[in-house]
């Protein structure tokens, strides 16, 4: 009987970081991977794992009365530990820095099982706040057994901090896995709003603004942008996934609502938004997963954020920083949309974030770490492949 | 009160003949600092967190059957570090103590914590 490895997700990100993973444990044959939605909505799980044809096979239930992030940790660690008292798996893979992860490393470091920590070495340098993310990024990597950097700088990071140079494998991140395969199927779209303008020849420019910091006087600003750079180019279109927050909803909605060539979506699912996101020429975004998705498909990004903590892709230069200033971004939009060139020229140099078979590398890797396989060679440097299209 | 709320009570008071009590003779202590450990060493630098910082708040307990994990908050004066913290307890005594600090936080908060 193959030894368990438990993969745990509190959140539709961690979701469709992990569904690759899952897949790829799966198809090596050497572990039986067991998918565990946690955290504040675990229903949101399992409805980012059913785009990939997954379900959860635990939901732990997490009863919630402040709803302080203290609060659900506590529970969680408490749902593991219980879970893992009586089926205690392999190894135990966690994702990136929220509560769940966070819940999960410790629960497992907690009865001493092998901790695997995808997504690991981001660093905002943020060292004031000691309930934020990077609290929980740094906490993680105390406790990991095996540590898999998404980039380069990422692994820099954890050297940096003193994990042994051998806990740490460059594997690439899993959403360029996801958001690939996703893309690849070309699955009709699920959003009628986006079927309608399907057989538009116009270029689509994708934005998506969904940070709490972008709330208020930024995003006027960013919706008062997209609507100069439609009047400017009646050749694009503009796609703009809704907020689930009725107020941001509301403040799109009375900037944008009606302008021809604006589509304004609800919250898109995952198919749709990957396949959208391959056919886009633009993307304008405040997210990091959709920053780390774009160059994949060859499509350029433009941040509409002042910092950010995926430092590869600006670095890289398939990203832009550009902030949520109007005429910055409609300046640096109309450099993209003037010239493909120069649009073309951002991601030449292919994805820093993956090269499509990080969740390969990360099973072979906890196998290894388990003795069932040898390890595998990291992600090159350098030499990552653009692929752009659905074809990819 | 129990042995974990007595532990903690003890410690965070800086009361170290306390805490000492409520260990079993043979006690394994653990920690991530890169620096050895035995569980007197591991008493002192819990002595200098008490007395260095302007406050230690523990922020989540979780209770199992046989033992608990806390996480604490060490507020310096110039920032704050986390410990997390495991304890094995049988028979009302303490025999397992493992720390996990952000290290991190520690170097730059808690200057001369611990010796490496």
């Amino acid at each position: 009987m193959k030894r368990e490895v438990h993969l745990v997700g509190g959140t539709r990100p961690e979701a469709v970081k992990l569904a690759p993973v899952a897949l790829a444990v799966r198809e090596a044959g050497l572990l039986e991977p067991v998918l565990l939605a946690g955290g504040p909505d675990p229903a949101t799980v399992g409805r980012a794992l059913a785009a990939f044809g997954l379900e959860p096979d635990i939901s732990l239930t997490v009863e919630r009365g402040t709803g302080s992030r203290d609060e659900l940790l506590i529970a969680m660690v408490r749902e593991l530990d219980e879970l893992w008292s009586v089926r205690t798996p392999a190894a135990v893979i966690v994702q990136g820095d929220t509560t769940a992860s966070m819940a999960g490393a410790l629960a497992a470091f907690w009865r001493r099982i092998p901790v695997v920590h995808l997504e690991a070495g981001l660093r905002s340098g943020d060292l004031g706040s000691s309930s934020s993310e990077e609290a929980n990024r740094r906490l993680v990597a105390q406790v990991a057994t095996l540590h898999l950097a998404p980039t380069p700088l990422a692994a820099m990071n954890l050297l940096d901090e003193k994990i042994a140079h051998t806990d740490v494998l460059i594997t690439g991140n899993t959403v360029v896995d996801a958001t690939l395969a996703m893309a690849a199927r070309r699955m009709p779209f699920e959003t009628a709003l986006l079927r309608e303008r399907e057989a538009s020849p116009n270029r689509l420019v994708l934005v998506t603004a969904h940070r709490r910091e972008s709330q208020g006087e930024p995003l006027d600003r960013i919706l008062d942008a997209v609507k100069q750079l439609i009047a400017r180019y009646p050749d694009i279109d503009v796609v703009l996934p809704g907020h689930p927050n009725p107020a941001v909803r509301g403040q799109v909605d009375a900037a944008l609502a009606g302008v021809e060539r604006v589509t304004i979506t609800g919250p898109l699912p995952y198919p749709d938004r990957s396949r959208l996101l391959s056919e886009a020429y633009l993307v304008l975004t405040d997210s990091a997963g959709v920053q780390e998705e774009a160059p994949s498909f060859g499509v350029p990004a433009l941040v509409l954020r002042d910092v950010s903590e995926r430092a590869g892709s600006p670095t890289a230069g398939c990203a832009k920083l550009v902030g949520s200033d109007t005429a910055r971004i409609v300046e640096e939009a109309s450099a993209l949309l003037d010239s493909r060139v120069r649009r073309d020229a951002m991601t030449a140099g292919g994805n820093p974030y993956g090269d499509g078979l990080a969740a390969r590398r990360t099973a072979q890797a906890t196998a290894a770490l388990l003795g069932l396989a040898p390890a595998p060679e990291a992600m090159p440097v350098g030499a990552n492949v653009v692929t752009s299209g659905a074809a990819a | 009160m129990d042995t974990v709320d007595f532990w903690v009570e003890s410690w965070t008071a800086g009361d170290l003949t306390a805490a000492r009590r409520l260990l079993t003779p043979d006690v394994e202590a653990e920690w991530n600092f890169d620096a050895p450990v035995d569980d007197e060493e591991l008493l002192q630098v819990l002595s200098r967190v008490a007395a260095f910082a302007d406050r230690v708040e523990l922020v989540a307990r979780t209770d199992a059957v046989d033992g608990a994990a806390l996480i604490y908050d060490l507020a310096a004066p110039f920032g704050t570090a986390r410990l997390v913290e495991f304890l094995a307890v049988d028979a009302g005594s303490i025999s397992e103590i493992r720390h996990v600090y952000d290290v991190t936080a520690v170097d730059r908060f808690f200057p001369g914590l611990y010796a490496n």
